[in-house]
């Protein structure tokens, strides 16, 4: 059941992918200033943008162009990025796996700085402890991601010492050493939206009959919170979770920048900026996939934590 | 000769060998200097991008090059440069022993074909530069150029990075059909004659130059440039962490240090925090044509209201306020480090009360709306037009801004669909021509889309390019510099410097005029 669950799923991406392939070719092109305005700023004589047009195919009418990029990308190919002059697929190829890392990473320190938090502003309701808790990540949530990047970064890189400032490291090791302040920076920002959710779950949890059965039936509260009130407070979480991927990679964005990570991120607002079409459809392309994706995961996780949702 | 007179020059010698000891460079080691972003395509004639012209003459070197100052040429590949046949032929004297990165020799046939590749119109966005060769011939270590006509620009031209000398066997034995495709393949792993080779390039992250153990010119000490091993190029877009970096010891040169920190670094014991003289002209292009494109009537086509704005602009507060006392006034349309700018060019010197009696003299005694397109995220063009929001207000004038994002900007620009829009320009070449030919001569693109047109200059200019005198050239340019600021398409405001902060241990890296970074006698000291 759950195969071919999935493999329906799958099937739907397809016809999610041409509508947004097909909004996004439209919306580029929409955008007023081309890539030739774009590449060759403004010294760029009407003969050069002319002849960069042409070079470029965009001197074709639109409907043409769609159906080049269709079969383009029905051979696997992307295209070239226009200002980059090297295939997208490469570019996302070297880029993506950075920003996966980074949004992996933020997402686990999210949920180890939520979880617990959380349970303790829960089992602690009403006292001065969650009213702590919730207020910090309540300041967290409103301060805006470059702000506490770059806090980080002053504190914890250039005035302790204790992380570099910047970068992205050589191996796995080195991964997790210099993405460790930009993957805290998101991190925090997801714990904020997590700690509410959760400490709410929980108490929801935590007076319901079935949980005052399990403490009749004399189970120790260590049990009892994980086996019935933690699993059952983590299907809205991992819900949440599963939401708020976008999210976490629009964050990506200002932290790539702010961190100096070559990720898809970054690539993305210099190829809106630059008006580089293959490079914003590519990622597009990639963005709608890992979404699809992520949601799908989410699903199952779901189904898994939670016996009573059917994969439908 | 006496004891005491040998011990005069004893000591005067030693005084000598030590001072020279004190300014030796020292070779080997790695700089790592922070950019806020990444070269975009490493071909000489293709690039768009000051991203790739700042940093190419590291790793393509030219016949002739740029001199520190900006203000003429010296040797390169050549050794030397003749004019003959009353300017038509220009004859250079290649250096003996010349190389390649990978080894390979440097020969007159490269330079041949590197040119003829430069100059070909089909090619790239700078081929102008070089549109006055008729022909090149080769013989030896000699190249002729054979000219069409005199050109007094092409010294100037030859040392500009589009005139690089390329191995051609490398570049034609690389994957592609045509050119264009050659050029990407090449472009990846570029092989040149300039004091680095390309190394290492992660996209987007880092860039390796290693030292090119062929290079021509020699140090101080009389062995081969470069003293550094390599140079590394860090991208990192933010400016706040482009200085953190610096000051943690992570970098030892960041650019592009944004004017607002420069005295705060200036007092920073371990830093060295440069303003590098630039061709940097910062203005505010103004619509000249009597109607806008939705028809209705422009109050910027009478010379009277320019003029006022310009006296009504104080440009030392704008320079206080906007680039926190770094710019210094323009006075010409092109920077004072501009070949043949006119020292006697006065600007715009601030005159409100010369300012009133102009407008009063306009169509426009009761002021009018205006509207302006800044670059939206742009701190300067806000604090820049804010307060000339309150300046113009004096005369009368209601300014309104409107932002929008670069690209979006330029597209309006192209289309002539502005009133007045924010602009900044720096040369690529040594010579005022390039600047000329945008901001005052109309056939190229409109004088910078102002609509400005005057025969006077064109015919000027046509003149110029053709006059191999120096004094009467630099006569021509001093006229038209005149008649423009007489007419004042533009509002002149003020020349920047490039904000760089170094690390005290770097010794003889410069950034040129025209932007170039060179790291060909750059050192870390001990």
């Amino acid at each position: 059941m759950h195969a071919s669950y999935v493999i329906r799923r799958l099937l739907q991406i397809i016809p999610t992918f041409l509508a947004v392939m097909l909004v996004v070719f439209l919306l580029v092109r929409l955008l007023p200033g081309d890539p030739a305005s774009a590449i060759l700023g403004d010294r760029a004589t009407a003969e050069i943008v002319e002849r960069t047009n042409r070079e470029l195919g965009l001197d074709r009418s639109l409907p043409v162009q769609f159906g080049v990029f269709v079969r383009n990308l029905l051979q696997g190919n992307l295209g070239d990025s226009i200002s980059l002059k090297i295939p997208v697929i490469r570019l996302i190829g070297e880029r993506l796996p950075t920003t996966l890392f980074l949004t992996a990473y933020a997402a686990v320190l999210g949920v180890l700085m939520a979880v617990p938090l959380a349970v303790l502003a829960a089992v602690r309701r009403n006292t001065w402890v969650d009213a702590l808790i919730r207020a910090v990540f309540q300041v967290g949530l409103s301060l805006p991601v470059f702000y506490v990047a770059l806090q980080l970064l002053s504190l914890l890189g250039a005035r302790l010492g204790w992380f570099p400032i910047g970068g992205y490291g050589e191996n796995f090791t080195g991964h997790l050493y210099h993405l460790f302040l930009p993957a805290l920076t998101l991190g925090l920002n997801l714990a904020a939206i997590l700690v509410r959710t959760l400490r709410n779950s929980i108490i929801e949890v935590l007076t319901a009959e079935y949980v005052d059965f399990a403490r009749a039936k004399g189970l120790r509260s260590r049990v009892i919170m994980t086996r019935h009130v933690l699993r059952n407070a983590l299907i809205a979480t991992v819900t949440l979770l599963g939401l708020n991927i976008g999210a976490l990679i629009g964050g990506a964005v200002i932290t790539e920048t702010v961190f100096a990570i070559p990720g898809v991120g970054r690539l993305m607002v210099d190829a809106i900026f630059g008006r580089d079409y293959p490079v914003i459809q590519g990622l597009t392309l990639t963005f709608a996939i890992i979404v699809s994706l992520v949601f799908l995961i989410t699903d199952l996780i779901h189904a898994r934590l939670d016996p009573r949702a059917e994969l439908t | 000769m006496n004891v005491k007179r040998l011990s005069h020059i004893s000591i005067a010698l030693v005084a000598a060998l030590s001072v020279g000891q004190a300014f030796a460079a020292t070779r080997g080691g790695q700089m790592v200097y922070g950019r806020y972003a990444d070269s975009l395509f490493l071909d000489p004639v293709l690039n768009d991008a000051n991203l790739d012209i700042w940093i190419l003459t590291n790793l393509y070197d030219t016949l002739l090059q740029p001199t520190n100052d900006g203000k003429g040429v010296q040797p390169g590949l050549a050794s030397s440069y003749a004019a003959s046949n009353g300017g038509k032929t220009l004859t250079l004297t290649l250096r003996s022993g010349l190389r390649f990165a990978d080894g390979s020799a440097l020969t007159a046939a490269d330079v041949k074909w590197s040119l003829d590749r430069a100059r070909n119109p089909e090619a790239g966005a700078w081929n102008s530069s070089l549109a006055s060769i008729n022909s090149i011939a080769v013989s030896g270590s000699k190249v002729t150029l054979n000219l069409k006509q005199p050109d007094p620009t092409l010294p100037a031209a030859l040392a500009t990075f589009n005139a690089a000398i390329m191995p051609q066997k490398l570049f034609t034995a690389a994957p592609g059909k045509n050119d264009a495709e050659k050029a990407k393949a090449f472009a990846e792993r570029p092989i040149g004659s300039g004091p680095f080779v390309l190394s290492e390039w992660k996209r987007g992250s880092y860039m390796v130059l290693k030292r090119n153990p062929y290079y021509w010119k020699k140090g101080d000490d009389g062995k081969a440039l470069p003293y550094l091993d390599s140079v590394r190029f860090e991208i990192i877009p933010d400016d706040n962490t482009r200085i953190l970096k610096l000051q943690a010891g992570e970098l030892q040169g960041a650019e592009f240090i944004p004017l607002s920190r420069v005295a705060e670094l200036k007092a920073d014991p371990r830093i060295n925090m440069v303003l590098f003289p630039s061709t940097k002209v910062n203005s505010i292009l103004m619509n000249n044509r009597p109607k806008l494109n939705d028809g209705t009537e422009n109050p910027l086509s009478d010379p009277n209201v320019r003029q006022a704005l310009n006296y009504a602009a104080n440009k030392d507060a704008l320079i206080q306020v906007v680039t926190y006392g770094t710019g210094k006034l323009m006075k010409s349309y092109m920077s004072s480090t501009t070949p043949l700018f006119d020292a006697k060019q006065t600007g715009f010197p601030y005159d409100l009360a010369k300012a009133r009696s102009l407008m009063a003299a306009s169509k426009y005694k009761n002021g009018f709306d205006l509207t302006v397109l800044a670059t939206s995220g742009s701190a300067d063009d806000l604090a820049l037009l804010t307060a000339l929001q309150q300046m113009w207000s004096a005369v009368g004038v209601r300014l309104k801004i409107e932002q929008l994002d670069a690209a979006t900007k330029t597209a309006r620009y192209r289309a002539n669909d502005f009133q007045m829009r924010t602009a900044a320009w720096t040369n690529d070449i040594n010579d005022p021509s390039q600047i000329t030919t945008y901001y005052a001569v109309f056939d190229n693109i409109e004088s910078v889309h102002t609509g400005f047109k005057s025969a006077e200059i064109d015919k000027l200019f046509a003149q110029s390019q053709q006059e191999l005198n120096a004094a009467r050239r630099a006569s021509q340019y001093q006229q038209i510099q005149s008649i423009y600021l007489k007419a004042a398409p533009i509002v002149y405001l003020y020349e920047t410097p490039y904000p760089v902060a170094l690390s005290n241990k770097v010794k003889g890296f410069f950034q040129i005029p025209l932007g170039n970074n060179i790291f060909a006698g750059a050192s870390l000291e001990k």
